[in-house]
C-alpha cells in the first residue's frame, strides 16, 4: 500500500526540480523577484488606484531618483565598501542646482554638469581618503556627510531665498523633474538609461571586472596587480556623481532646497541594495539586483504613506524589512551548498523484478574461470574502463589522468601516452578509417586520428524543452558504438550527475540517462532515446540495423532499432539480470559479451522501493555513509540476441577484476577493464577463433 | 373575519410605512438640507507636518467631529517632519482629486510648486499655521510678524536700558527654513534696528529641538551672564531656555518671551510656574474652529476657479503672562473629549 | 623584526595622548582668546554640555571594544524614556513607568545582541535596520506624541539631571557616577576582560571558551540600558525628551566622541579613558566655539573636520594593509 503510494508519489511530484532550481546562477535575483511580486499582490488590493495612471508616474518618478541613487550605492558596495554621504551630496547637488540655475541662470545641461562636477569632487573626497589613504569606509564616508551636511546647512542659511526665489521659467528645467515623455518619467528613463551603462561597465569593461574583483577577494587582487586604491577611488566617483544627478532632478521638481533634504537617504539606498541582493562584503551583485531592490522600497514607502498608518509604520516596517534581508543574505550566503546538497538528490521510485539467484543451477554460477588472467600494465594504469585493439594489435585503453594510453603489441610491456584529451576517457570505438573514436566523460566525444591528432565531434546536444537543467550539455557520455554509415550512438548516462559523482545516481534511481547520436556526416548531434535508467554499454548488432545498449540501474539490455524497417523499434532482451551491466561488444561467435559492474542486493533494492527512507537518509547521514550499491563484484557474460546466457566468468576471488566495466574479444583473447582497477586483463578463451577481430567484424568484411 | 384580516392588514401597513420613517426628522430651515447635501461624500485631505504635537491634534478633532457629521471623509497624511514624504502624500493626494487640501509646509519653499499644482488641478488649498509665498484659496493661522511684534514690545518692555536694565536680549531661533522663522527673524531685525535701547548680543539657532536650545543658551548665560532676555521662537523649543536658565540660577532674573499654540500644559502651565515671562498665544483650539469653518464653506462654495481669490483668516492673539496664566489656556484632553 | 624605521612602541605616540595634548592646546588657546572661559562655571557649564554625549559613549564603548557598534542607541534612548514619561503623564506611578522603560530598552539591546550574535548580520546594518525598527515601534505602538514632557510626577528622579549638589551639576555627577562604574566593569570583572578578548579576536576567544555569542547579547543589552540611563538625565535636564533626535546626527556625535578618543574601531582596545578624553576634547570645541559665537552650522563644520583628523591619525598609528584587511571590513 504505501510502496504504491511512494511509486506515484515519486512519478507524480518532480521533487527533482527544487535542487534543479536551487543549483541555477540566477536563483539569486529570484528571491527579491519573489518579495517584489508579494509586496505588489499585498498592496495592490488594499490601495485602489494602485495601477492608475497618475499613481504609476508619481511612483515612477520617485523610483527614477531613488535608483541613481542606488545605482551608485551598489557600485561602491560591489567593491566592499559602502558610501554613507549620499543624502549629502544629494542635498548639496539640490542646492547648487538651484543656485546655479535661478541665481546664476546658466542653461541646463551647464547645471547639470555643474552639479555632477560637485557630485564628483565629494566622491573625489572619499575615494581619495577610502581608497588611496585606506581609511575605514564607513566612518569616513559617514565624517564626509557630516561636513557636507554642515557645509549645505550652512549655505542653505544664507542663501536659500536667493537661490530659489527669482523662479526662473524653462521648459527644459521643468520637463526635468516634472516631465514625461508617453507617462514615462524623464527620471525613470534617465535612470534605466544610467542603469544600462552601469551594467554594461560591470559586465563586459575592465572597470567593472576591476571593481568585481577587489570586492570579492581584495588581497587577491592586490597581489594580482588591480590597482586597488584606483578602482575604489572611481567608485565612489560614480556614487557621487549619480547621487548629484539625482539632486538636480529633485531639484528641479520640488523648486526648492529645504534643510531635511536627503535626510535618512543612505538608509533607503542601502536597503534597496541589500534588499535586491547585493552582498554587503562585496563581491556580489549586479545592476537588476540594485534595480529590484530600489522598485521594492519605493513601492513599499509610498504604499504605507498612501495607506495613511500613521507615524512609525513606515521607519518600522523599512527597518524589519531591511534586518530581514540582511538575514536571509548572510544565511543564504553561508548555508547555500550545504542546502544544495541536502536538496539536490531526489530519489525516485524503482522496483525490480526478484533477481536470479546466483547458485550451483544459475547460469550465472559462481566459477573461478577468470583466476588465470595474464595482467597487463599492473600499476601502471589507473582506471582502464574500456579496451579496444587495433588492426596492428596494439592495445589502447583509457586511463583516469585523461589520457588514452597505448600499450604495444605482441608483449604489452611498453606503452605510451597516445593521446591526453582530459577527463576519464570511457569507451572506444575504431571507426572504419582507423579513427579512435573517445567518450570521454565530462567532456564529450572525441576523436583521435592516426596520426594522433584531436579533433572533438561533439559536446552539446538539443536541449530538451522541459528540463531545467540544461542538458545540452554533456556531463558522462559512457560507452559509444559505430553504425554501418558511420553514425555514432553513444550513451550519457546521466544528466543529473557529474562524474565524481556518479554513484549517487544510483541512490535516485531517475531516468536521467539517454543516448545520443553524431552524424559525421553533418556534424549533428541529437538525443534519440532518454529517459533511461544510467544507459551505459552500446554494441551494434550484426544486422547493422540496430544495436544493444545496457541500462545500469535498471538492471536489462534493451535492443533499439535504428534503422530499416522497424526503426525506433525498442525490445528489453533481457529484462531481470542479476548485476548492473557495464559495456556490451561483440563476441567471436555471433554473440555479445557483457560485464557486470556490480551485483545486485537485496537490501539495496528494497531502498530502490523506499524513496522517502533514501531522501531521509540523503538529509540526515553523511555522504560517507550513504547505502551503495555493491560494486566489489561483478563477472562477464556472454549472451544471444534471446536473451540467454551461453557463458559466465567470475574471479570468485576478487584477486585481479573484483568489478569489471568492460571486455573485449580479440584474436582468440578476451582483454579485462575496470574503471576503479589498476590493471587489464587478458584471459585465453578456449575454442575461440585465433583470427577474429573486431575490426574486421565491423569494417572488413568479417561475420555479417 | 374578513374584516379583522383587512385591520390587521391596514396595521401591518402603518407599521412598515413608520419604520420607513427616519428616526427623527429634521426639519428643514431653509438652509440645512442644501448643506448637507453639498458636504456628503465629498473627501478633504489633510497633511499635517506630524499628529505628534498638540497643534495638528486640536486642528484635526475640529475636521473629524464635523466630517462625521456631515458625511464628508477626512484623510490624513502626516509627513513625520520629513518634507519629501509630505510632497509625496500631496502628490497622492491630487492624483486622488479630492476637493480640499489642507497643508502645513514644514519650510517656506518646499511646497509652493505644489500649491500651484493643486490649484491648477481643480482643489482648493488651505494653508494652515505656516504659509508658502503662494497662498492658494485660504491661509489660516497667525501673523508672525504681529507675533514678533508682541515678543519684541514684550521684551523691550522689560529689558530696555530705558526702564533701567542693561537692554542685553538673545535670539533663539527655531529652523531657519521655517516660514515661521524667516518672518520672525526679519520682523525682529528691522524691529530692533530702529531702536537704541536694546542690543541683540546673540543670535543662535535650535532647529525646534528643546535639548539644543538648552546647550545653546546655557552657553550664552555664561558669556553673558548680565543677559537680560530671551526671545524664543516657539513654546515646545523654549522649554530648553527655560532649564538653562534654572541651571545657571537665574531664575526670576533673566526674561523669557515665547509664542505657541496656547495648550495648557505647554503654554499657561509654564507661565504660571514662571519658566515662560510672557507667551504669545494664537490659540490653536480657535484655529481648529476656523479651519473647520473654511473647509465647510469651501465645500459648499468653491471659487471658480481655485486659486482666484486668495483670503486670509488671521488668528487673534493673546498674550499669555502671569495675570491672566490661570484661565487663558485651552486644554488638549478637553478638546479631544468634547471638539473645539 | 620590526622595521628600520620604525618607533619603538613605547615612543609611539597613542591617539588618546595626541587628543589630550590637543584638549590642553584648544583649552589655552581659548583660554586667552575668549573672555570668560576659565571661569570655573564655564568648565562645569562645558562638561554639563557634553554630559550625555559622553554618557553615550560610554554605551557605545562597550559595543565597539566588542568589536561591533551600536547605531540604535539615540533611537532605544528617545524611545524608551518618551515612552515613560508618557507613562507618568498618564498617571501611573514613577517606578512602573521606568521600569517599563527600562524593559523596553532591555528588549531593544537584547534583540539587537541575538540579530548580530545568533543571525550574523553585521553589526552595522543590524543596528541601522534596528534604528528605524525602534523608532518606528515606539511611535506607532507606544508614544503618540513628538515631545514627551516630564510632569511634575517625577519626584526625585529629576535630580539625577537637573539642579546642582556642592555647586557641580547633577548631570555632570551622573556621567562620572557612570563612567567610574563602567570602568570598574571593564578593568575588574571577568565581563572585562572577557570582551576585550572578543574584541581583539573573535575566533580565538570562542576557541579558549568564551561564550562569545552570549557575550554579544549582553554587550548590547548593556549599551542599550546606558542609553536609557543617559536619557532619563537628559530627559530631566531639559524637561522634556524629544523622539525627533532620532534623525539627527546625534549617534554619528556619539561615534564622534568614542573615536577621537582612541577606542578602536576594529575591537580589543581602548576604554572609560578615551572616551573622557574625547569628550573633552569636544565639549572645549564646542564651547569655545559657541563662545565666538560661531553659527552652529560652522561648528558642525570645524567637528567634522575634527573628526576627520582623528581617524587619520587612527589610520596612521594603526595601519591596515592590504594583506591583512578583512573581507566586508567596513
Amino acid at each position: 500500500m504505501s510502496e504504491s503510494f511512494s511509486r506515484w508519489r515519486a512519478r507524480l511530484l518532480p521533487g527533482h526540480i527544487v535542487g534543479e532550481i536551487l543549483s541555477k546562477s540566477w536563483i539569486d535575483n529570484a528571491i527579491p523577484f519573489l518579495l517584489l511580486l508579494l509586496s505588489i499582490a499585498f498592496f495592490s488590493p488594499r490601495i485602489p488606484d494602485f495601477f492608475a495612471a497618475y499613481s504609476l508616474e508619481d511612483n515612477s518618478r520617485q523610483l527614477g531618483e531613488l535608483l541613481l541613487i542606488v545605482l551608485g550605492e551598489t557600485i561602491v558596495v560591489l567593491a566592499g565598501g559602502i558610501d554613507l554621504s549620499v543624502g549629502a551630496t544629494f542635498a548639496m547637488s539640490t542646492f547648487a542646482s538651484l543656485g546655479m540655475f535661478n541665481a546664476l541662470g546658466w542653461s541646463v545641461p551647464s547645471v547639470m554638469l555643474g552639479a555632477a562636477a560637485i557630485g564628483a569632487a565629494i566622491g573625489m573626497v572619499n575615494g581619495l581618503l577610502i581608497g588611496y589613504l585606506r581609511l575605514r569606509a564607513f566612518l569616513t564616508s559617514l565624517v564626509t556627510l557630516i561636513i557636507v551636511r554642515a557645509i549645505f546647512d550652512a549655505l542653505s542659511l544664507k542663501y536659500q531665498i536667493a537661490v530659489s526665489m527669482p523662479d526662473q521659467k524653462s521648459a527644459v528645467w521643468d520637463f526635468l523633474g516634472n516631465g514625461a515623455w508617453f507617462g514615462v518619467p524623464f527620471s525613470l528613463v534617465l535612470a534605466v538609461a544610467v542603469g544600462l551603462l552601469c551594467h554594461i561597465t560591470l559586465t563586459r569593461l575592465r572597470l567593472g571586472w576591476h571593481i568585481q574583483a577587489v570586492g570579492g577577494a581584495r588581497r587577491s587582487a592586490f597581489n594580482a596587480g588591480i590597482p586597488v586604491g584606483r578602482t575604489v577611488c572611481s567608485t565612489y566617483v560614480l556614487s557621487g556623481v549619480l547621487a548629484a544627478l539625482s539632486g538636480t532632478l529633485y531639484a528641479s521638481r520640488l523648486g526648492a532646497a529645504g534643510s531635511d533634504t536627503g535626510i535618512g537617504l543612505e538608509v533607503a539606498a542601502l536597503t534597496a541594495a541589500v534588499l535586491g541582493g547585493v552582498s554587503l562584503g562585496g563581491g556580489r551583485g549586479s545592476v537588476v539586483k540594485g534595480a529590484l531592490g530600489a522598485i521594492i522600497v519605493t513601492i513599499v514607502q509610498t504604499s504605507l504613506l498612501r495607506l495613511g498608518l500613521g507615524s512609525g509604520a513606515s521607519e518600522m516596517i523599512l527597518g524589519i524589512l531591511l534586518l530581514a534581508a540582511v538575514a536571509i543574505d548572510v544565511k543564504w550566503l553561508k548555508n547555500r551548498l550545504k542546502v544544495l546538497a541536502k536538496v539536490y538528490v531526489s530519489p525516485g521510485y524503482l522496483a525490480l523484478p526478484a533477481a536470479e539467484l546466483v547458485d550451483g543451477r544459475s547460469p550465472y554460477a559462481l566459477n573461478d574461470r577468470l583466476n588465470d588472467v595474464e595482467l597487463i600494465g599492473l600499476g601502471e594504469i589507473e582506471g582502464p574502463e574500456d579496451v579496444i585493439l587495433d588492426t596492428a594489435g596494439n592495445l589502447f585503453c583509457g586511463s583516469r589522468h585523461g589520457d588514452v594510453i597505448r600499450f604495444f603489441a605482441p608483449d604489452y610491456k611498453q606503452w605510451d601516452v597516445y593521446a591526453h584529451i582530459g577527463g576519464h576517457p570511457l569507451g572506444h570505438a575504431f571507426d572504419r578509417d582507423g579513427n579512435l573514436i573517445v567518450c570521454v566523460s565530462g567532456m564529450g566525444l572525441y576523436k583521435v586520428t592516426p596520426q594522433q591528432e584531436i579533433v572533438k565531434l561533439s559536446d552539446e546536444t538539443n536541449r530538451s524543452w522541459l528540463s531545467i537543467i540544461d542538458d545540452s550539455r554533456m556531463r558522462l557520455a559512457d560507452d559509444l558504438d559505430i553504425a554501418p554509415d558511420g553514425r555514432i550512438f553513444f550513451s550519457e548516462a546521466t544528466i543529473r550527475f557529474d562524474v565524481s559523482e556518479w554513484m549517487v545516481d544510483s541512490l535516485e534511481a531517475r531516468p536521467n540517462g539517454r543516448i545520443i547520436c553524431y552524424d559525421p556526416r553533418t556534424a549533428t548531434t541529437r538525443s534519440v532515446i532518454s529517459k533511461l535508467l544510467f544507459p551505459n554499454g552500446i554494441c551494434m548488432t550484426l544486422d547493422g540495423e540496430s544495436f544493444l545498449f545496457a541500462e545500469s540501474w535498471g538492471c536489462r539490455i534493451t535492443r533499439y532499432w535504428f534503422d530499416g524497417p522497424k526503426k525506433g523499434l525498442l525490445k528489453v532482451i533481457m529484462p531481470n539480470l542479476p548485476g548492473y551491466p557495464d559495456n556490451i561488444n561483440r563476441s567471436s561467435d555471433g554473440h555479445y559479451w557483457c560485464a557486470f559492474v556490480g551485483m545486485r542486493a537485496p537490501a539495496f533494492d528494497l531502498a530502490l522501493r523506499m524513496p522517502g527512507f533514501r531522501k531521509r537518509m540523503v538529509e540526515r547521514v553523511p555522504h560517507d555513509d550513504w547505502i551503495y550499491p555493491n560494486m566489489n563484484s561483478g563477472c562477464v557474460i556472454k549472451f544471444d540476441l534471446e536473451g540467454n546466457v551461453l557463458d559466465c566468468l567470475w574471479d570468485r576471488n576478487g584477486v585481479n577484476h573484483p568489478m569489471i566495466t568492460s571486455m573485449r574479444e580479440h584474436k582468440g583473447y578476451l582483454y579485462l577493464g575496470g574503471s576503479l582497477n589498476n590493471r587489464i586483463g587478458r584471459l585465453k578463451i578456449a575454442g575461440a577463433d585465433p583470427e577474429w577481430s573486431g575490426n574486421r567484424s565491423y569494417w572488413h568484411g568479417g561475420d555479417a | 373575519m374578513r374584516l379583522n384580516k383587512v385591520i390587521g392588514g391596514l396595521v401591518a401597513v402603518m407599521a412598515l410605512a413608520l419604520a420607513a420613517l427616519p428616526a427623527h426628522a429634521e426639519f428643514d430651515d431653509g438652509q440645512i438640507n442644501k448643506t448637507r447635501t453639498l458636504l456628503k461624500g465629498k473627501k478633504v485631505g489633510f497633511v499635517p507636518i506630524s499628529m505628534g504635537f498638540d497643534l495638528p491634534q486640536a486642528w484635526y478633532e475640529g475636521l473629524h467631529r464635523a466630517a462625521e457629521s456631515y458625511g464628508f471623509e477626512v484623510v490624513v497624511r502626516e509627513a513625520n517632519w520629513n518634507v519629501q514624504a509630505g510632497a509625496q502624500a500631496i502628490n497622492q493626494l491630487i492624483g486622488e482629486k479630492v476637493d480640499v487640501l489642507i497643508i502645513q509646509p514644514p519650510e517656506m519653499l518646499s511646497y509652493s510648486r505644489l500649491v500651484d499644482k493643486a490649484t491648477a488641478a481643480g482643489i482648493s488649498v488651505i494653508q494652515i499655521n505656516l504659509k508658502s509665498p503662494n497662498t492658494g484659496d485660504v491661509y489660516v493661522g497667525a501673523n508672525w510678524t504681529e507675533i514678533f511684534k508682541r515678543e519684541a514690545e514684550g521684551i523691550t518692555a522689560i529689558c530696555s536700558r530705558d526702564k533701567g536694565r542693561n537692554g542685553k536680549i538673545a535670539l533663539i531661533q527655531g529652523a531657519l527654513a521655517t516660514s515661521g522663522s524667516q518672518i520672525g527673524s526679519q520682523a525682529l531685525k528691522e524691529f530692533f534696528a530702529a531702536r537704541k535701547d536694546i542690543d541683540v548680543v546673540a543670535d543662535q539657532a535650535a532647529d525646534w529641538d528643546a535639548s539644543k536650545a538648552r546647550a545653546v543658551s546655557g552657553t550664552i548665560l555664561k558669556q553673558h551672564p548680565d543677559l537680560c532676555g530671551f526671545i524664543g521662537f516657539w513654546e515646545v523649543q523654549d522649554i530648553g531656555i527655560a532649564a538653562a536658565i534654572k541651571e545657571a540660577g537665574l531664575q526670576g532674573k533673566v526674561a523669557l518671551v515665547t509664542n505657541g499654540g496656547g495648550e495648557q500644559k505647554s503654554n499657561c502651565a509654564n507661565v504660571a510656574n514662571g519658566n515662560f515671562t510672557m507667551d504669545v498665544s494664537y490659540d490653536a483650539r480657535g484655529q481648529a474652529r476656523d479651519l473647520t469653518t473654511v473647509v465647510e464653506s469651501l465645500l459648499q462654495n468653491k471659487p471658480t476657479p481655485p486659486g482666484s481669490h486668495p483670503i486670509g483668516i488671521y488668528s487673534p492673539l493673546t498674550n499669555i503672562d502671569k495675570s491672566n496664566a490661570a484661565a487663558g489656556c485651552w486644554s488638549l484632553e478637553s478638546v479631544k473629549r468634547d471638539g473645539p | 623584526m620590526a622595521g628600520a624605521r620604525e618607533f619603538p612602541r613605547s615612543r609611539r605616540l597613542t591617539q588618546e595622548q595626541i587628543v589630550l595634548g590637543l584638549s590642553v592646546l584648544l583649552f589655552a588657546g581659548f583660554g586667552i582668546l575668549v573672555r570668560g572661559f576659565l571661569a570655573p562655571d564655564n568648565i562645569l557649564s562645558l562638561i554639563q554640555n557634553v554630559a550625555i554625549l559622553g554618557m553615550l559613549g560610554i554605551g557605545m564603548t562597550i559595543a565597539i571594544v566588542g568589536r561591533g557598534i551600536d547605531l540604535s542607541m539615540v533611537a532605544v534612548m528617545a524611545m524608551s524614556v518618551a515612552w515613560a514619561l508618557s507613562l507618568v503623564d498618564g498617571g501611573h506611578s514613577v517606578t512602573l513607568a521606568l521600569g517599563a522603560g527600562l524593559l523596553f530598552a532591555g528588549l531593544a539591546g537584547l534583540l539587537n545582541g541575538v540579530l548580530i550574535a545568533y543571525v550574523e548580520i553585521p553589526a552595522i546594518f543590524a543596528t541601522l535596520a534596528m534604528t528605524s525598527v525602534v523608532y518606528g515601534f515606539g511611535q506607532y505602538f507606544l508614544v503618540h506624541v513628538d515631545v514627551a514632557y516630564v510632569g511634575d510626577a517625577v519626584g526625585w528622579i529629576r535630580r539625577i539631571g537637573s539642579g546642582r549638589t556642592l555647586g557641580v551639576p547633577n548631570s555632570v555627577t551622573s556621567f562620572f557616577v557612570l563612567a567610574g562604574s563602567v570602568f570598574a566593569l571593564l578593568r575588574y570583572t571577568m565581563f572585562g576582560k572577557y570582551l576585550y578578548a572578543m574584541g581583539d579576536s573573535p575566533q580565538s576567544a570562542r576557541v579558549v571558551g568564551i561564550p562569545t555569542r552570549p557575550m554579544t547579547v549582553a554587550q548590547y543589552v548593556l549599551s542599550a540600558l546606558i542609553a536609557f540611563i543617559a536619557g532619563i538625565v537628559m530627559a530631566m535636564a531639559v524637561d522634556s525628551m524629544n523622539t525627533r533626535i532620532v534623525n539627527s546626527t546625534l549617534v554619528y556625535d556619539v561615534i564622534l566622541v568614542a573615536v577621537i578618543g582612541g577606542v578602536g574601531l576594529s575591537g580589543g582596545k581602548g576604554g572609560v579613558r578615551n572616551v573622557l578624553a574625547g569628550t573633552l576634547l569636544i565639549g572645549i570645541l564646542l564651547n569655545g566655539m559657541t563662545m565666538l559665537d560661531l553659527p552652529y552650522t560652522a561648528q558642525s563644520i570645524v567637528k567634522g573636520f575634527i573628526l576627520l583628523g582623528a581617524i587619520v591619525a587612527d589610520s596612521i598609528l594603526n595601519p591596515r594593509d592590504e594583506q591583512t584587511s578583512q573581507q566586508g571590513d567596513i
